[in-house]
């Protein structure tokens, strides 16, 4: 996808090397990020984060729904992306869909939790409004516009944005008199719940690069990497997901000093994009 | 119109407005703002003055028709729009940076921003050796010791062929592939052409090749009789391995000069060396790291000194 | 996932997010009552919005808006042929264009699977419409691909996604014979009704998609997809017509504009 000579990749190496990448940037500096929200007005949260030339809009909707039997405490939330052909020509036609696929897998593993929904970043449980009976379904999609570098990173940016511009109509449930009766569910058009984000985590994308890792690649420095390891910290540093992608096998000791300065990063990345996404809330409204 | 996706607070959102603005007078204050035409757009002329119609018009019903978005220019008889956005259009003699996408026999193929590839014929460029002869099957089996895929080179646009493809010749030693720098793409139109597109900026020991094509080009500067000598080497990577790290200090310069000519062609101003160190001296006379150039308050700074350049530029005039 | 489980009562829910509960629960009603009391040709077209630029890697790109339909476009190109088999003719450029739909574009969500019928069709409609303007003969051994993206749809995405990729092409410098802009109208209640949204739509009158050249004064694409009478349908035609030259006064202001700006920014 990119091409880069010989001269430049060894241009791009000595950098990470040196601690100054191509932009100027040090290993662990992220590029500036810019979020709007409200862009999809017909959504009940909806955002839009640029980082760098990579730009993606994450779209929050939410459904009444039926706790599953397995899980009758908790809501359900399904994540789902798709990378735009207006990004990269080779994402037209069926082209982007391996790549939609692993992000959305990515994305459910370090916000989701596992199958039982153990460890969540999102609150599932708040999402129940009586139990085994109704609760809320939140469908998250989020859209690739434009590509370069770093995508799960912005997308996690963009669904945490999502969300915190979400308002859930409050609801009221009138149980009927047997269990079997259904229940009757009243929304209000007029009273929103705001959601918590507090607890979303962020996700840090270290990419290895030669003997170094450097966070918030862009495409050409992806192009060189050898293996790359996502890591999801919420706000108390507690990590709540991980991946490893690449061929390149790693030392546990190496993915453990990954982890600690992805915990470290992320402190400062998730100041920035809170006050970012504060920002766009006030001049939303 | 275009957006700008800083975050500005308000006091810099204010300073950029009337920046911003100024440019705008002294814009409209010269010709060119009331010769902007948009697609369809009629051309008035004259038509008793037999004129020419060039680039980016056509005839409607005996009307002159602008079929690009742009400025309107007229010399003696010729009538034609100058385009802004687009991709490259190439001129004979033009300078540019592109880069190898497919060795085919006898020649390499190109991506320079044009809308077909450009080919750069091995008859078209000096051999390693210097010697001007006949090319043999032998040459033709060492293309690959030359240029390979992705490798990016400069060249000189020769001409159009009879079959319409873009051909480019490197027939001197400035010419080549450039290695241990960045390649930057910008719109063609912020590059003006000139006698010089390639700097050697000796205060940073870096060189700046702005291709008209509008890939620029940011390395370490590289000694014209020492390209000669590795071309010479026919083992090039043998020499890459023993130094191929550029010293921070350069690497430095070469970041700050990459992050002006970015930073310059977001906000669509001209590039040209001068801009291009004007805003990299700017950068350092006011501490700014070198990343914190991409950012807004730079940004600002630098839209409002190009403001006083131009209002300096219109005092002198009058 | 499945379809989502049936409710355990009739309410089904779309949820409107606070901001435009107004906008999407009008019903036609409330428009048309508006509508026949002021004059129909400048009171039927919903807001406009256009923006140049929006994908900062493609050649050219715009976002553009009727109402609360919004779709992005960008265009790559014109560049070398990817695909010589595509190749039909060496002496003009091959256009391609795509069109696909973001999963939470429409009220109620769905995942389609891409290049359904619908959009193949939305695809070869919108390339043939802008093969008709794009100078195909001045790029010749090249290809220009304009994808268009349905960020929100409310009616009219045809249109909208005309409007775009006619804003793409010429920020990307395409050279054009002529702006292609579009608009659509139907007849609902007796009367002629100018850019319909969804509600609109789907009340069950006629949709009438109309893209014109607008200097030229010649109609590239009409569409209609139920019966009316002929006088009607000529009433309808004409209006759609009237909002496609309003679509294409707002179009050219942005694109001067924009020129005006780039220009003025570039210095001398």
């Amino acid at each position: 996808m990119v091409g880069l000579s010989e001269g430049e990749k060894q241009f791009l190496r000595g950098g990470i090397e040196q601690d100054l990448r191509s932009d100027g940037r040090t290993r662990h500096q992220f590029r500036s990020v810019y979020v709007e929200t409200g862009v999809i007005p017909q959504a009940n949260g909806s955002a839009r984060v640029r980082l760098g030339a990579t730009e993606v809009i994450a779209s929050i909707k939410a459904e009444l729904g039926k706790p599953s039997l397995l899980h009758p405490d908790k809501g359900k939330v399904s994540i789902f992306v798709d990378c735009s052909p207006t990004a990269a020509a080779i994402y037209g036609g069926k082209g982007g869909e391996e790549l939609s696929m692993e992000l959305s897998v990515a994305l459910e593993r370090c916000l989701l939790g596992g199958k039982s929904g153990a460890g969540a970043a999102i609150d599932l449980s708040s999402l129940v409004l009586v139990e085994g009976k109704v609760c809320w379904d939140l469908y998250i999609d989020a859209l690739v516009v434009s590509s370069d570098g770093n995508l799960l990173d912005s997308l996690a940016a963009a669904i945490k944005a999502a969300l915190s511009n979400t308002g859930l109509p409050k609801v009221n449930v009138v149980l009927g008199a047997s269990p079997e009766e259904q229940p009757e569910v009243d929304v209000s058009d007029e009273e929103f719940l705001q959601f918590d984000t507090s607890t979303v985590p962020a996700i840090i994308t270290l990419t290895k690069v030669g003997k170094h890792y450097i966070v918030d690649a862009t495409s050409e420095e992806e192009s060189q990497m050898n293996s790359a390891v996502s890591v999801s910290v919420n706000r108390n540093g507690q990590i709540c997901g991980l991946t490893k992608r690449g061929g390149a096998g790693l030392d546990p000791s190496v993915i453990l000093d990954m982890v600690s300065v992805a915990k470290h990063v992320s402190q400062q990345f998730t100041s920035d994009l809170d006050s970012e996404i504060a920002a766009a809330e006030a001049s939303d409204e | 119109m275009r957006d700008l996706h800083l975050s500005l607070n308000q006091t810099q959102r204010v300073r950029l407005q009337a920046a911003l603005d100024q440019l705008e007078s002294y814009a409209a204050s010269t010709a060119a703002a009331a010769a902007s035409v948009t697609v369809a757009d009629s051309i008035p002329v004259n038509h008793e003055d037999n004129i020419l119609k060039g680039h980016g018009t056509s005839d409607l019903d005996g009307q002159v028709v602008a079929t690009l978005c742009g400025v309107v220019e007229r010399v003696n008889k010729l009538v034609y729009v100058r385009a802004l956005r687009s991709r490259y259009k190439p001129e004979v003699g033009d300078i540019i940076v592109g880069r190898v996408i497919e060795i085919a026999p006898k020649r390499w193929r190109l991506e320079i921003n044009f809308s077909q590839d450009a080919v750069l014929m091995l008859s078209s460029m000096n051999l390693p050796d210097g010697i001007q002869r006949r090319r043999t099957a032998v040459d033709e089996l060492n293309m690959r010791s030359i240029f390979v895929e992705n490798d990016v080179i400069c060249a000189e646009v020769r001409g159009f062929q009879h079959d319409g493809s873009l051909q480019l010749q490197a027939r001197s030693q400035k010419y080549g592939k450039l290695e241990k720098g960045q390649l930057l793409t910008v719109p063609p139109y912020l590059v003006k052409r000139r006698k010089q597109h390639f700097h050697h900026l000796d205060q940073y020991n870096v060189d700046l090749i702005v291709g008209c094509n509008g890939f620029v080009w940011v390395g370490e500067h590289v000694e014209t009789s020492e390209k000669e000598s590795t071309l010479l080497s026919d083992k090039p990577s043998g020499k890459q391995e023993t130094d191929n790290s550029v010293p921070l200090e350069t690497r430095r310069h070469i970041c700050r000069i990459a992050n002006a000519v970015r930073l310059l062609s977001v906000i669509g101003l001209t590039l040209t060396v001068e801009s291009v160190t004007e805003t990299v001296e700017a950068s350092l006379r006011s501490n700014i790291e070198i990343n914190e150039m991409l950012g807004s308050e730079f940004y600002v700074q630098t839209v409002e000194r190009e403001a006083q350049r131009r209002a300096s530029m219109v005092r002198k005039r009058s | 996932m499945g379809p989502p489980p049936t409710l355990p009562t009739s309410h089904s829910f779309s949820s409107p997010s606070p901001k435009t509960l107004q906008e999407t629960k009008t019903p036609f009603e409330i428009r048309f009552a508006l509508l026949s009391s002021l004059s129909i040709q400048n009171h039927g077209m919903r807001h406009l919005k256009g923006e140049i630029g929006v994908v900062s890697k493609a050649d050219g790109s715009a976002l553009f808006e009727m109402g609360n339909t919004r779709v992005i476009a960008a265009v790559y190109g014109p560049k070398e042929i990817q695909n010589k088999g595509q190749q039909m003719n060496n002496n003009e450029a091959l256009v391609r264009c795509e069109y696909s739909m973001a999963n939470f574009s429409t009220g109620d969500r769905t995942r389609r699977p891409k290049g359904d019928r619908r959009s193949t069709e939305i695809s070869l409609v919108i390339r043939q419409t802008m093969e008709a303007c794009i100078l195909t003969k001045l790029m010749p051994r090249s290809q220009i691909d304009i994808f268009v993206q349905v960020l929100q749809a409310d009616g009219g995405t045809r249109s909208a996604c005309i409007n775009a990729a006619t804003l793409a092409l010429a920020d990307a410098g395409v050279p054009m014979r002529d702006i292609i802009t579009s608009c659509s109208a139907g007849y609902l209640c007796t009367t002629p009704l100018l850019d319909l949204n969804y509600a609109e739509d789907s009340a069950g009158g006629p949709d009438v998609t109309v893209g014109i050249l607008a200097k030229m004064d010649k109609v590239t694409l009409l569409q209609m997809d139920a019966k009316l009478p002929l006088d009607t349908f000529e009433n309808v035609m004409q209006l759609a017509i009237e909002g496609c030259k309003a679509v294409a006064q707002y179009i050219r202001e942005i694109l001067l504009e924009n020129t005006k700006q780039l220009e003025s920014r570039r210095g001398s």
